[in-house]
């Protein structure tokens, strides 16, 4: 099982990727969002959205074949 | 006003010369109105645009005054205007930029009980707000009152834009569902350099005179990301969520 990942706005350097590049991770059995973050040791407060395949997902949702994970950081001014 | 004035035709003639824009289009955007909250960094830019294009009436809403560490990202204010209500300053600017654009001046923050009335008096709000409170105050007020809001926000050099029109694609809630944490550093900390909100507000700028003419594709169900370090822009695919708590099923509007 493989889902696709793109990181933004500095948590590339987590992942080691560029800018929403995409990734492939592979998963054995079951992975939470929050086990992604885990996986490349990204601080769960450096994520302030998951969107699975175009939708807000909570950190607990566990992840499908083929989904498009995209992850944002805070970014808030103005 | 049912026809340009010859100083008009002079005036706006780069614009009349857009595909699909012409006298008409100049005449309702000059019968049209922008609500702009910020008057910082993307709120400079965004009005400035907005008013050189011949937009109406535009609306600033600010309770902030100008301050020294404003200046080298807030282009409406200038160094002598430090202390005065940014409303005011920026009011100044666009007035002397264009005297066909109409400016109201709202010196007061954003809230729950100011906001819908606020946003229907205008056709259309800028988010140029820097903090994620006010921007779900607004988000909820344009669902309520069914107003396109543009959404823009930006940290050190990245930015992202996003263009909300209710019941037609997501909402800023549908992606972004919870204020980042207390402890998420801001531009206080990590900084932002003046051209990052001028590239986001620009967007926004462009999305605004888009929509008001019925003009291309919008960037609903699109979510413009870009980081101006590695000068990368992503288009990410945004959709509704039914569960979102301010637009979906079981949303209180």
């Amino acid at each position: 099982m493989h889902i696709e990942l793109r990181v933004y706005t500095g948590l590339e350097k987590y992942v080691g990727v560029r800018h929403g590049e995409m990734t492939t991770v592979a998963i054995d059995g079951t992975l939470t969002i929050a086990d992604l973050l885990h996986r490349f040791d990204i601080p769960p407060a450096e994520v302030t959205s998951a969107l699975v395949n175009g939708r807000h997902k909570e950190l607990d949702y566990r992840l499908q074949d083929k989904d498009r994970v995209s992850l944002f950081p805070p970014v808030g001014g103005g | 006003m049912s026809t340009l004035s010859p100083l008009q035709e002079k005036r706006y003639h780069r614009n009349t010369q857009l595909p699909g824009v012409g006298d008409e289009g100049q005449l309702k955007l000059l019968q049209s109105s922008v609500l702009v909250v910020g008057a910082g960094g993307l709120g400079s830019p965004a009005a400035y645009y907005l008013a050189a294009a011949g937009i109406g009436r535009l609306g600033i809403a600010d309770g902030d005054v100008v301050e020294l560490s404003n200046l080298q990202r807030q282009i409406l204010h200038f160094t002598a205007d430090i202390g005065r209500p940014k409303v005011m300053s920026a009011a100044d600017k666009l007035v002397a930029l264009n005297p066909d654009c109409h400016v109201v001046t709202h010196h007061c923050a954003v809230t729950a009980e100011n906001a819908a009335d606020m946003v229907s008096q205008y056709d259309l709000v800028i988010d140029a707000t820097d903090n994620f409170p006010s921007r779900f105050v607004l988000n909820k007020a344009c669902l309520v009152t069914n107003k396109p809001f543009i959404h823009a926000a930006v940290l050190s050099m990245a930015g992202r834009v996003m263009t909300i029109l209710p019941n037609q694609g997501p909402c800023l809630r549908c992606v972004f569902r919870e204020p980042p944490a207390p402890s998420a550093k801001t531009t206080f900390e990590l900084g932002v350099l003046g051209a990052t909100p001028g590239l986001a507000a620009c967007i926004q700028a462009s999305e605004a005179i888009k929509y008001l003419l019925g003009l291309g594709d919008l960037l609903v169900n699109r979510l413009l990301i870009f980081d101006a370090l590695a000068m990368s822009f992503e288009v990410v695919e945004v959709l509704r969520d039914t569960d979102c708590p301010d637009c979906g099923s079981g949303a209180q509007i």
